[in-house]
């Protein structure tokens, strides 16, 4: 058997394929434990509030519970406070609640309905506090505080560069290129584009909700989590309950999606301590309700002017923006920084003023969502930098041509330079999109690009096992969420060991087994955990071939792999004949390993990102000019991926990203009203159907080696998300639509069209 | 979570009656489950007792009555035998195609259209149409039946004539000649944010009669009598249909929610009434 | 462990029986059991999946009868002397259903959680409706959510499947 079917650009069956079409995948909340008991958490129903009588005695009374945890639970935790950013959250609300749906209490009992029973006893008063349910309420001058932020603690992976959150800011971010007096430039500017422009909040709806088990045996800890990031929990949870990480075990199955709404500590952090204090393994699992104020994508207000003379070229670019981190930071900062980054957009500037602000309210805690920061404001910039070309009597295509920066040049000060062809990608989009072909009247054609800084922080490993009988075993803690980081890790090795895939196991995280992998986001697995699984696989063919080269008594430059065997000219050897000659039985293995790590102040690691992923995105649509509805013709990626490990794979996830990122723009809108969310099931928040694709799809792979991962790999799965937005705004402005709040609901865009004239009415 | 119940498996719409009267506020009638099912899960109500009357044989069928020339069907049928049914698709094909837009496939195989009447949700494609329609309603309680009119079922959301301890049995409409109709809804949610029905009578090319109705918008299913005048005599023309269209957007008692603000909704109402008109008209030239 | 713990509400069993995958199963319920928590908790059927809960996203389907059901708001006892098929009950005898095979090799799953509920619907279809149009597929899955695959590949497997399937009866 072939290992070049399994290696890299095959489309090689997915790993996981099978077990997920049978139901025999397991997924956290199909796991039962021996003795496990069911948790269920009463939240608060109001958004800001102290709590001033809490009685759980009949609770705890009733048959059937366990125990019941809450805030004064002092002695289960070491901690009272997490957070990877800043320690800002109780595990269990203390004496005060922040949010509608912040845990208040939790019950363990023998089944969901006795816990869920359990809840309704429990007695709660509450005095209510003023709300701040609003970014300008939190801004305002006389807001009340909604942390005693002098006393917070950073998080331990809070990258905050020292920043300390005061008043109602989580964080503040800044970026400055070219002239501190940037107000002259516009002021002497031929061209200024300036508005104010609105983001929701959206739910990132992972199919699967967050569901957690954990059991403490002989004061160690283990989580079955379904979380993205097993490594950080782990540190986290150590932190939070007084261990070192070590004595803390995160094993992760399946996750029924991500989308960052498992990353960092979510749900573990309360399942620990509830089963802390039942010394009984526990399991909870969120419903979508639940899940919905446990994490979101930050909402946002933003003030943004361009500048740029009279032909088109962009000078300047001025941006200050707000996102609302809801009452606890959660991955709150680095949203914040990686937003900043995407504000100027990928242009050659000669001035940029960036300011962005992270702020806290009264509603649920936002946190990370695909391609954060990019999409709030890709769409912004590039509605701007349209307007431009309109005004300058140039054309989308053209003034990107003009004004994009060419690889090589300089993203923002001090960070990695443009490691991508982006013309290339925007005339890429464009001949997908037909772009010069005559329109039909009343269709609109747009797109947009932008810049992701992806990766987070390069730290991965990896482990190969290869076993007598020729098969190899693939350690790495990353996270299937659906992407198919499994299969691609696994061809990874296929390639270099030469073996078809099907003899390649990868099997889950488990921080007992699995060595150290940073997370899973930020596009990163398949470039940095990769580069680790690449050197892994690497190793053990360097041992292969000096135990060949041993066996036949050769040099080892004269051994070669291919077909799943070791070759000498014409003699060769499989690898279980290999195993049976060198170890003398059966048996033996040959273990691989790989790392990558930043490298000290120099290269590519220290500079960051890691890398910039591409986010664009092309749009063909019309509008319905009686109600406002938009019908996208056709939606357009490009991926530009490096190298395609696994082509449909990749096209897979520019397909479910450009649907997540075509909800986000035109309909998906988390709807609050003092504090309280108001569509908080499916039935209120519209998810994409069937019914919501466009009419096609196109897609294309650009592969220029350009990456930093094996080969020349980088990541996509994030691009397609912001790209898609960024394009539906153009092209409703190319059909002299402007719309300066998402999402472009029906009526929102049928009052754009009244305001602007254009509608019958 | 659901709270403890017991379930009644009455044989006869009577016995059902007798134990809703038994058990009163404590008691529910228990059909598909679609709507109250949701609802005890969300612990916005609860009910010890579920008088299911799928165990009452001979509700869900689906016949015409050719002495009455009407379409009788039982309150139990589903959406999805509505949707399916031979019957129905020949004889008031409009109906099958209202019903198949319910929801989803799943919500219609459960999903009774009695129980969508009863429960009296707003957004409701049946009872919007049937308003347009025109149907009759039989509700049975222990000591006989009595018919009410569709136009004096809906009283409120979630309110209805149907006293507490009756249930509806049967649904009849009238199989019209020389009838066409158009039904359009508007959704962006899982619920219809506006629904328009309207049924025409025509003439030598003209509009003898006329029935609209709005839904979802408002509280009820609301029939448009201006339009209905409006429309009545007249030959179909763009201007006719706008006309009437703007007697549907001035009745429409919408209320703005999370669905659209009132005066959305209201102008959707207008570009619906056209479009149900225009599709009404066609139909009736595909008939020849 | 559960003996020494019980609610002490009053919770009245009814007695059951029903056939699961083609296997008979006899037992009591609580009336207000639903039936996925019974497929997944009582029978370790865990293909059938809890998400939105309230009907819309379709990954707790299963087949009653045939035809497709939330589970998540069917109670158990509507499937009293009924047939249930979930996706475990596709397979035979270690060969998969040709939809199952489809979707493997037309990259139609990615996390999985969507998949069970997708593929027993679209089998209900295919059953009333062997060569069903584009569109007829679109409508029929509006109920069926996938936040991951955007639905292209699934109409991909879909369409390849039935063609497959057409090759093989006209053969």
């Amino acid at each position: 058997m072939s290992g070049k079917a399994s290696g890299l650009g095959h489309n090689a069956r997915r790993l996981d394929a099978r077990v997920k079409v049978t139901g025999e995948a397991a997924f956290t909340g199909d796991l039962v434990m021996p003795g496990m008991v069911h948790g269920k958490v009463l939240r608060s129903p109001l958004p800001h509030a102290r709590i001033t009588r809490l009685d759980t005695s009949q609770a705890e009374a009733l048959p059937g519970v366990v125990t019941v945890l809450t805030g004064q639970d002092k002695d289960i935790l070491d901690n009272p406070n997490y957070g990877h950013a800043i320690k800002d959250r109780p595990v269990v609300a203390i004496d005060r609640v922040r949010f509608v749906g912040e845990p208040v209490a939790a019950v363990a009992a023998v089944d969901a309905a006795t816990a869920h029973e359990a809840l309704n006893l429990i007695e709660v008063d509450y005095e209510e506090l003023p709300l701040v349910d609003t970014i300008e309420k939190a801004l305002a001058n006389d807001a009340p505080r909604l942390h005693d932020t002098a006393s917070l603690e950073l998080g331990l992976f809070h990258g905050l560069g020292g920043f300390q959150p005061y008043d109602n800011i989580c964080y503040y971010h800044k970026i400055r290129q070219g002239d501190e007096d940037i107000e002259a430039v516009f002021d002497g500017a031929d061209i200024v584009v300036e508005g104010e422009y609105t983001f929701p909040a959206v739910y990132q709806y992972a199919m699967e909700p967050h569901t957690a088990i954990a059991e403490w045996v002989e004061g160690e800890l283990t989580v079955w989590a379904s979380c993205q990031h097993p490594y950080l929990v782990r540190a986290e949870l150590a932190d939070l309950f007084g261990l070192t990480p070590s004595q803390v075990r995160i094993v992760v199955s399946y996750l029924g999606g991500g989308f960052g709404s498992k990353s960092y500590t979510k749900m573990e952090p309360i399942t620990a301590a509830l089963a802390r204090k039942a010394e009984r393994p526990v399991r909870i699992a969120n419903r979508v309700d639940e899940a919905m104020v446990t994490t979101r994508r930050h909402n946002m207000t933003c003030r943004m002017r361009t500048a740029a003379t009279a032909d088109g070229e962009l000078i300047a670019r001025e941006v200050q923006f707000w996102l609302d981190t809801g009452a606890y930071a959660d991955n709150g900062p680095r949203v914040v920084a990686t937003a900043a980054d995407a504000a100027p957009g990928p242009y050659r500037w000669q001035h940029t003023k960036i300011d962005a602000w992270g702020v806290y309210t009264n509603r649920p805690p936002s946190g990370s969502y695909r391609a954060f920061g990019a999409t709030h404001l890709q769409w912004v910039g590039e509605s701007q930098v349209d307007e431009v070309a309109r005004r300058a009597g140039s054309d989308p295509v053209a003034i990107r041509e003009r004004n994009l920066l060419r690889p090589g040049e300089q993203v923002r000060p001090g960070g990695k330079p443009l490691d991508a062809d982006l013309v290339g990608d925007v005339q890429k989009i464009a001949a997908l999109l037909d772009w010069d072909s005559p329109k039909p009247p009343g269709v609109g054609r747009g797109l947009g690009v932008g810049l992701l800084a992806a990766g987070a922080h390069p730290v991965s490993s990896a482990i190969v096992r290869l076993e007598a009988d020729g098969t190899a075993t693939l350690l790495v803690s990353s996270t299937e969420m659906g992407q198919g980081t499994r299969t691609a890790l696994g061809q990874l090795v296929a390639q270099e060991l030469a073996l078809p895939l099907e003899q390649i196991r990868v099997p889950g995280g488990d921080t007992r087994l699995t060595p150290y992998d940073r997370s899973t986001g930020a596009s990163r697995s398949t470039t940095l955990a990769g580069t680790a699984v690449q050197r892994a696989a690497l190793d053990v063919r360097e041992q292969l071939i000096d135990v060949a080269a041993q066996l036949w008594e050769v040099s080892p430059q004269a051994v070669d792999i291919r077909d799943g065997a070791v070759w000498h000219q014409k003699e060769s050897m499989d690898y279980p004949e290999l195993f049976l000659k060198y170890f003398g039985l059966a048996g033996g293995e040959i273990i691989g390993r790989g790392r990558v790590q930043p490298s000290l102040g120099k290269g590519t690691y220290a500079a960051g990102p890691y890398f910039w992923e591409v986010c664009i995105g092309g749009v063909e649509l019309e509008v319905d000019p009686d109600t406002g509805r938009v019908h996208v013709r056709k939606l357009a990626s490009a991926a530009d991926v490096g190298l395609a490990v696994n082509p449909h794979m990749v096209e897979a996830q520019e397909m479910g990203g450009t649907m997540q990122g075509l909800g986000n723009a035109l309909f998906e809108e988390m709807i609050f009203s003092d504090g309280q969310l108001l569509n908080s099931t499916l039935l209120d928040y519209h998810i994409p159907t069937t019914e919501d694709m466009p009419d096609a799809f196109l897609s294309i792979l650009v592969e220029n080696e350009d990456g930093p991962g094996p080969y020349g790999l980088k990541g996509v799965g994030e691009g397609a998300l912001a790209g898609a937005p960024s394009a539906i705004a153009n092209a409703l402005a190319d059909i002299g639509i402007h719309m300066n709040e998402m999402p472009f609901t029906p009526e929102r865009v049928w009052r754009a069209m009244q305001a602007s004239g254009d509608a019958d009415e | 979570m659901l709270g403890v119940f017991e379930i009644h498996e009455p044989e006869t719409a009577q016995d059902a009656s007798t134990l809703l009267a038994k058990h009163g506020w404590e008691a529910t009638v228990y059909a598909g489950g679609t709507e109250l099912l949701v609802l005890m899960k969300e612990g916005l109500v609860h009910y010890p007792h579920l008088v299911n009357i799928k165990t009452v044989p001979g509700l869900d069928g689906i016949t015409v009555d050719t002495a009455n020339n009407s379409l009788e069907i039982g309150s139990l049928a589903t959406h999805r035998q509505l949707e399916t049914s031979e019957t129905v698709k020949e004889r008031l094909p409009l109906l099958a195609e209202v019903e198949a837009t319910v929801a989803n496939v799943r919500v219609r195989s459960a999903g009774t259209i009695g129980g969508n009447l009863c429960f009296a949700e707003p957004h409701s494609d049946p009872a919007t149409f049937l308003m347009a329609w025109g149907a009759t309603l039989e509700l049975t309680r222990g000591d006989g039946s009595r018919q009410v009119a569709i136009e004096d079922f809906f009283v409120d959301l979630f309110e209805t004539a149907r006293e507490e301890d009756e249930i509806l049995t049967g649904i009849k409409l009238p199989l019209l000649a020389d009838t066409t109709g158009g039904y359009e809804k508007f959704t962006t949610h899982e619920r219809p944010t506006a629904c328009v029905a309207t049924v025409l009578q025509m003439k030598d090319g003209a509009i003898d009669d006329a029935r609209l109705s709005v839904g979802s918008v408002g509280p009820v299913p609301i029939r448009v009598p201006e339009a209905e005048g409006t429309l009545r005599g007249e030959q179909p023309s763009d201007a006719l249909f706008e006309a009437a269209a703007e007697h549907a957007h001035d009745a429409a008692d919408a209320v703005g929610d999370i669905y659209g603000s009132a005066n959305y909704k209201r102008h959707l109402v207008r570009v619906l009434t056209a479009r149900a008109l225009n599709k009404a008209v066609a139909q009736a030239g595909r008939k020849g | 462990m559960s003996a020494e713990l019980n609610s002490a509400v009053e919770r009245p069993r009814m007695p059951i029986r029903l056939t699961v995958n083609g296997r008979v199963v006899e037992t009591e319920i609580e009336p207000r059991e639903m039936l996925l928590d019974f497929l997944r908790d009582r029978l370790g059927l865990t293909g059938a999946k809890r998400s939105c809960d309230v009907q819309v996203c379709g990954a707790c389907t299963v087949l009653l009868d045939g035809v497709p059901v939330s589970a998540c708001c069917t109670l158990a006892y509507e499937a009293r002397d009924r047939k249930v098929t979930t996706i475990e009950g596709l397979e035979v005898d270690g060969k998969l259903h040709f939809l199952q095979e489809a979707f493997i090799s037309n990259t139609a799953v990615q996390c999985g959680f969507c998949t069970s509920g997708m593929i027993l619907t679209v089998s209900s279809l295919l059953e009333e409706n062997p060569q069903p149009t584009r569109e007829e597929i679109r409508a029929h899955l509006r109920g069926n959510l996938c936040r991951c695959t955007g639905y292209w590949n699934i109409f991909e497997a879909i369409e390849t499947a039935i063609e497959q399937q057409e090759e093989g009866r006209s053969e």
